[in-house]
């Protein structure tokens, strides 16, 4: 027996295969959001090993409803199906096929004729954003504002040398921000695609999310994740060797990523969009993680370990936010007024109600920090602010709370969708010519 | 424009390969001696950690299937993780022994992440024979890092720590192999195509 298994392994490492452990899609025709010219006769999916039809392999929808298919074949290592002649529009194909190992493979894929195709993300089907989403987009913002916030006040607010415990402090709140951002990332984009895909649970385990990888809001997923990858081995760098002057590409390199949200989210992608809404947008988040990650820093490392700088950074971070919320401020005003060109698309539309509620909590967390800027900083730069500095770590954690809950009402609002544009009137004198 | 799988797998059997080399001449020459100089004991730590990190370009460029991506990403992240501390461990910053139960983590974990995203039964191809072996050798091998952890001047638990690393580089050799005389196990999992 012992020698039976002695020959079956030596012959599994001597007879090698090197085949995927289920089918792999390779291409397809047409290609993912191909545009046509004119309708094709077949849809043609190539795998990378023999695959079976199964009922409804190959689906096709319009913007609409699903059309019939009437014939499904595999021809070697293809999967095609005949499909009918397909007036102007865009489409979506859902596939289905058996492996070699007995697990159904799927995927999903858009193409146009003679229109433009949708992202995977938005195929026929996709229901868009649900609360789960919204949840994970809460945590990933969380997790940049520690991660951005806490570098930014460590190399803007907090620039000497630290003590050991409040050192150790920061680069674990660190390390967690920037571990929960990837994972969090992971977990959105895995969120995205069940959507997409619209599988349950078990065969989204075997589903293709490569058409979903190649879509706006994948690039910025793969650019994310190598980006704090990076970063979490430069923050881990910079603790190893006590060497602060590693925080700062870490603390570049997370800013500048994280302008992935604004380069795939609403700023990029709706109408009306430019290079200036997404640079707003990036400013508008970059301002609130150094605002809330600074608050953080200041209370669990600052107030609790460091008793002698509390002063020094209490005044430094407040000229720190007040720059934040300055640009916060104007980029929100001016991202809104883009958004909703109606003042009462305000209290008519889901999106300008979930902003409404976003405005209140800004507007009570300015009210906060200026209260801060008004009372404690005029108090603690007289030096009379002894008892003040001992009682201002309850209203910073009230403060870093609220900022909390306005990244909640931030993460609603992406995931929302915002009222359409009115369409610009076209030229009467193209229209005479058509 | 992806490089083909098995080329990723051979990247990855080559650290592993430097890796466990580098263990095995750790235990033929003793710590003493090889620590003479300061930098080679931050060598295999070092090599653990940059394998971490490179494991995420693979998880995020091979989306295939969504098992494929999570297991690609725990193993970047746990061999980051288990790098790190051991880094840490050597630089002095972390001084309790029990640190380095973060090695037998990074076994488990790995280990159940090889037999959770393959499916297949053990003889359906190579692949899948090989998935299993590497997820059980370094299930059970995780008793070395143990063993290392409680008994740090331990030679057998140095070596076999050290044999783990050349034995999964092998694996990984094997795992993806365009040889024309090779073929598959199991003629369900279709013909070689390339």
């Amino acid at each position: 027996m012992k020698r039976r298994l002695l020959v079956v392994i030596v012959a599994a490492l001597v007879f090698p295969a090197q085949a995927f452990a289920h089918a792999t899609l390779e291409r397809t025709s047409p290609t993912f959001r191909e545009r046509l010219p004119m309708s094709p006769r077949t849809i043609t999916l190539r795998f990378d090993q023999y695959v079976k039809v199964l009922p409804g392999s190959v689906q096709l929808f319009s913007a609409t409803h699903r059309l019939a298919v009437s014939r499904i074949w595999t021809d070697g290592l293809y999967l095609k199906a005949a499909v009918p002649k397909l007036p102007r529009g865009p489409y979506t194909v859902r596939w289905h096929a058996m492996s070699g190992d007995g697990h159904v493979v799927s995927g999903v894929f858009t193409f146009g004729v003679r229109a433009a195709a949708p992202a995977a993300t938005d195929a026929f089907g996709s229901s868009g954003p649900t609360r789960t989403e919204d949840f994970v987009r809460w945590l990933y913002f969380l997790a940049l504002a520690l991660l951005v916030g806490g570098l930014g006040f460590r190399l803007l607010v907090l620039r000497g040398p630290l003590s050991p415990r409040a050192e150790k402090r920061f680069f674990v709140l660190a390390g967690i921000g920037v571990i929960a951002t990837i994972d969090a990332g992971i977990v959105a984009f895995i969120l995205r695609a069940e959507d997409a895909l619209q599988l349950p649970f078990v065969r989204l385990l075997y589903g293709d999310l490569s058409p979903i990888a190649q879509s706006r809001f994948g690039t910025a997923f793969i650019a994310m994740t190598l980006g704090f990858a990076l970063v979490a081995a430069l923050l881990f760098l910079a603790w190893l060797t006590d060497r602060a002057v590693l925080l700062w590409p870490a603390f570049l390199i997370g800013l500048g990523f994280a302008s992935g949200l604004s380069l795939s989210g609403h700023s990029a992608a709706d109408p009306g969009s430019s290079w200036k809404s997404e640079l707003a947008d990036w400013a508008h988040l970059s301002a609130a993680c150094l605002w809330i990650g600074g608050l953080v820093q200041l209370t669990l490392v600052v107030w609790p370990l460091m008793p002698e700088v509390r002063r020094a950074a209490f005044l430094s971070f407040s000229r720190l936010a007040t720059v934040c919320v300055a640009v916060l401020l104007a980029a929100g005003v001016y991202l809104s007024i883009l958004r909703l060109p109606e003042l009462r698309d305000l209290w008519t539309t889901g999106y300008g109600q979930v902003l409404l509620v976003k405005i209140g909590l800004v507007g009570l967390a300015f009210a906060w920090g200026g209260l801060h800027k008004l009372v404690a900083v005029p108090a603690v730069e007289r030096g009379d602010g002894g008892g003040m500095l001992v009682r201002l770590r309850g209203s910073l954690l009230g403060e870093s709370m609220v900022g909390m809950a306005v990244l909640l009402a931030a993460a609603v609002l992406v995931n929302s969708k915002p009222p359409t544009q009115p369409a610009p009137a076209a030229p009467a004198a193209s229209s005479v010519q058509r | 424009m992806q490089p083909p799988a098995e080329h990723v797998h051979w990247l990855f059997a080559t650290g592993f390969l430097l890796l466990g080399l580098i263990l095995i001449a750790e235990v033929a020459v003793g710590p003493e001696v090889w620590r003479r100089r300061a930098w080679r004991a931050y060598l295999w730590p070092a090599i653990a950690f940059g394998l971490g990190v490179l494991l995420w370009p693979v998880m995020v460029f091979y989306t295939n299937s969504t098992l494929h991506m999570i297991a690609h990403g725990a193993w970047a992240q746990v061999l980051m993780l288990g790098g790190a501390i051991e880094l840490t461990l050597v630089r002095g910053k972390l001084q309790s022994k029990w640190w380095r139960l973060g090695m037998t983590s990074v076994f488990l974990v790995s280990g159940a992440a090889f037999l959770v995203h393959e499916q297949n039964s053990w003889f359906f191809q190579r692949s899948a024979f090989l998935h299993h072996l590497m997820g059980w050798t370094l299930l059970v091998s995780s008793i070395f890092p143990l063993a290392r952890t409680i008994r740090p001047r331990s030679q057998v638990a140095a070596t076999g720590f050290a044999l783990m690393f050349v034995a999964v580089a092998v694996m990984l050799y094997c795992d993806r192999d365009v040889a024309p005389v090779f073929g598959h196990i199991s003629p369900l999992a279709g013909a070689p195509h390339r």
